[in-house]
């Protein structure tokens, strides 16, 4: 029984880290940077567990909580293209925002009594594979995959060529926003209901998942499916003895953020970031 | 019927008239150069052609149809490319991607047949690619044939080029007007933006001359020779830069073995043995990226070194930047915004960087304000930058008086060694002969230059000797030929 918690639990956080990885992949290629994905997941988390309560329909609150990311993606588009405001303090903005505003959501308008509903968690595994086939499918061969690389790589180079940067990072944003609106969703999901912080750092590990996959799809994934098998033997061996010894609950909590801290010393610098990442 | 037709052109930005009441025709097949200094509108008038700035008055007329374009994307429609100075190359992009880019003929790409249609273009050429490479790969000419083949994809008929061979070795400029001749050939009209002769005498069939923003004259090329060209150019009569005769007794930097590490760890330069002689004014000709800016970086200090450097008799190696200013080091660096000045300072504060160290601009902690002041204004009226006082920030200057200024700076404080990388960019020729000369001066009291340009020509003009950088090595020719330099650029020799 405890082996099966630990795979199901692995697959959760792969599903969770990767589609907020494959988010901030969208809006980094087009040269964003995306320190926001910790803000657009906890106030997707939010608005799903509110909306899907009250109308009592999982469909609306998913939808809901989509429309809520993309709109804090859509505000991160016009902080740093239309007011050119710096990309990680508009990020910072936006996650301070979030969690502000989300506890100040919870506190008011989430009452415990309203069941909640949420999709099932399946919906979310389907999401993950077909956005990495469809992420794969679009950085190779279509030509919206290619004008975002192309802006990403050297906007100004891009606009010589007729593309409109402005325009392709507002898509890119859109999809950063459902991605992240997912896996703030599927965060709700699992866990049955909104709590204060619920994503809990989540968003950065994603981020660091994708500088450690290189900005590429399937490397994004496959160090998403790393850091999550860390995650989910933090929750295994919370609190159990390993060989003989009973290592205190916060060794275990601070497990992944410990692995992602050691992976990024280590091979940042071995993989290149999109050279047009945070130039105006 | 010109294929082409300007009429009246007049281009503002601000109180400035770029183009004034400017008209340029251009034949179907042609080879068109278009002349001019820096700063004489060359550029802006092409860019109105390729729709990327609206007139502010005057007609634009394609194959006898006046035209609007409200920007590229319709001038690219009317089949109008252009190649800018500075490539639209995506270095990290492939080949191929940068081929399509902008123009790929769906939502989603057929690589299998892109890749035939890319192959077609390039055979008809006679270049070859290697698609799936990255761009980077390329070096200035394969960039320049990437670019060429950009506009073929998009099935431009009227090809622009800005400044195409500025980049370019001579053997690879003369391969590219063989293309270009047979892409006129084939039914295409070239335009061509230049300010060098021997490509418009060689080539071309007619030209325009603008100066200033106005248009000096149009003729056939069989009409004019290269030196009335040059004074139609100039606007008054050009002597010849005269040449002397230096025979250095003393070294003032003498390098052995010198190998410098590159960016990607290989060597940039290897094993470099050469003398620059007190009085002596050494050009360094070879290709961008050959190794010339890592040279040129360690001897600077800013990069390290192997082998042996000396400066007037002292060990470059045990010598940080600073002790090298000291020393006499003085340069005119290759990017301007990056490496000579800071532009929202005033031109008084960038008068001081990189001399705040100096005995005489210091007075206690702090910098001997009325000495600065007074070097400030040798600077200025030294190349006649124009400008409307010394506390105005240099930021707000034109390139080429920003570069006037830079060069003025180069030349102060008694140098001993002057290294210039490309000190004539944005200059008009009589600004470029007054900064050769000024090299000249600052030889003649005992100081010695490393010039380096992408310019050969320049280089035979005003050097009194070269050496060749090709591949990270440096060789010295025997004399100062043209064709026997060109060679050894490419290593051909």
């Amino acid at each position: 029984m405890g082996d099966l918690s630990f795979v199901t639990n692995w697959g959760m956080f792969t599903a969770i880290l990767g589609l907020a990885a494959l988010g901030g992949m969208f809006s980094e290629r087009s040269g964003i940077v995306n320190i926001a994905l910790e803000g657009k997941m906890l106030m997707a988390a939010c608005i799903t567990a509110l909306v899907g309560g009250v109308s009592g329909s999982p469909i609306l609150g998913l939808s809901a909580g989509l429309a809520s990311a993309v709109l804090l993606s859509l505000s991160h588009w016009a902080l740093t293209q239309f007011y050119q405001v710096d990309h990680i303090v508009s990020g910072m903005g936006i996650n301070l925002f979030a969690y502000g505003a989300t506890n100040f959501i919870a506190l008011t308008f989430i009452k415990p009594e309203v069941p909640n509903q949420f999709l099932p968690i399946p919906f979310y595994f389907g999401c993950l594979a077909l956005s990495i086939g469809a992420s794969w499918f679009m950085f190779s061969r279509m030509r919206a995959g290619l004008r975002l690389l192309a802006v990403g790589e050297n906007p100004d180079k891009a606009r010589t060529t007729g593309i409109e940067p402005l325009q392709v990072r507002l898509w890119a944003l859109v999809l950063a926003g459902i991605l992240c609106g997912l896996s703030g969703s599927l965060i709700v999901t699992n866990s049955g209901s909104f709590g204060d912080n619920l994503t809990a750092g989540r968003g950065f590990i994603a981020l660091a998942a994708l500088i450690l996959g290189g900005w590429r799809p399937l490397s994004v994934a496959l160090a998403c499916l790393a850091f999550a098998a860390f995650e989910a033997a933090q929750i295994q061996f919370q609190g159990a003895p390993v060989l003989g010894y009973q290592l205190p609950a916060a060794f275990w909590k601070s497990l992944p953020f410990l692995i992602t801290l050691i992976a990024m010393a280590g091979l940042v610098g071995r993989t290149k970031a999109p050279s047009g990442l945070g130039k105006i | 019927m010109s294929i082409v037709a300007l009429e009246g052109i007049t281009q503002r930005f601000g109180d400035f008239v770029a183009l004034d009441n400017v008209s340029l025709h251009v034949q179907k097949g042609d080879l068109h150069a278009v002349v001019g200094e820096n700063g004489a509108g060359k550029t802006t008038l092409m860019r109105i052609l390729y729709g990327a700035l609206s007139p502010s008055s005057g007609t634009v007329s394609v194959r006898g149809q006046q035209r609007n374009y409200r920007s590229s994307r319709d001038a690219i429609a009317d089949r109008i490319g252009m190649v800018s100075q500075h490539y639209a190359i995506i270095p990290e992009l492939t080949c191929l991607q940068n081929l399509m880019l902008g123009a790929e003929e769906g939502a989603v790409m057929n690589l299998a047949a892109c890749r035939t249609r890319a192959d077609d273009l390039a055979s008809r050429m006679g270049f070859s690619f290697d698609w799936s490479a990255k761009a980077e790969t390329l070096g200035p000419a394969g960039a320049q044939k990437l670019e060429i083949l950009k506009l073929l994809w998009r099935n431009a008929e009227i090809m622009i080029l800005d400044e195409p061979t500025a980049m370019l070795s001579p053997r690879d400029a003369d391969a590219l007007f063989e293309s270009l001749k047979k892409l006129a050939q084939d039914g295409a009209t070239v335009i061509l933006v230049t300010h060098r002769l021997p490509e418009v005498m060689d080539y071309c069939q007619n030209v325009t001359v603008l100066r200033g923003g106005k248009l000096i004259t149009h003729q056939a090329v069989t009409e004019v020779t290269k030196p009335e060209l040059a004074e139609l150019i100039v606007g008054h009569a050009l002597t010849e830069f005269p040449s002397r005769e230096v025979t250095p007794t003393e070294a003032v930097l003498s390098v052995q073995n010198f190998s410098v590490i590159g960016d990607r760890g290989d060597e940039a330069v290897k094993g470099a043995s050469f003398q620059i002689g007190k009085g002596e004014l050494v050009g360094l000709a070879g290709v961008d990226g050959n190794g010339q800016r890592e040279l040129f970086h360690a001897l600077l200090g800013t990069r390290g070194f192997h082998g042996l450097a000396n400066l007037n008799g002292e060990d470059l190696a045990q010598n940080s930047t600073r002790d090298r200013i000291e020393a006499g080091v003085r340069i005119i660096a290759e990017d301007r915004h990056d490496e000579a000045i800071v532009e929202d300072w005033s031109l008084a504060d960038n008068a001081v960087l990189g001399f705040q160290r100096l005995p005489s601009f210091r007075a206690g902690p702090g910098i001997n304000e009325a000495y600065k002041a007074e070097r400030v204004q040798e600077y200025i009226t030294r190349f006649n930058t124009k400008c409307t006082s010394a506390a105005q920030p240099i930021g707000s200057l034109s390139g080429g008086n920003q570069q006037r200024f830079v060069a003025a700076r180069a030349l102060g404080e008694s140098p001993s060694l002057v290294l210039a990388f490309q000190p004539a960019r944005g200059l008009d020729i009589d600004a470029t002969r007054a900064v050769y000369q000024g090299l000249r001066e600052v030889c003649e009291r005992g100081a010695g230059a490393l010039i380096v340009s992408f310019d050969l020509d320049e280089l035979l003009e005003f050097c009194d000797r070269i050496l060749v950088i090709n591949g990270g090595l440096i060789s010295s020719p025997a004399a100062k030929k043209r064709a026997e330099i060109g060679q050894l650029m490419v290593g051909a020799k």
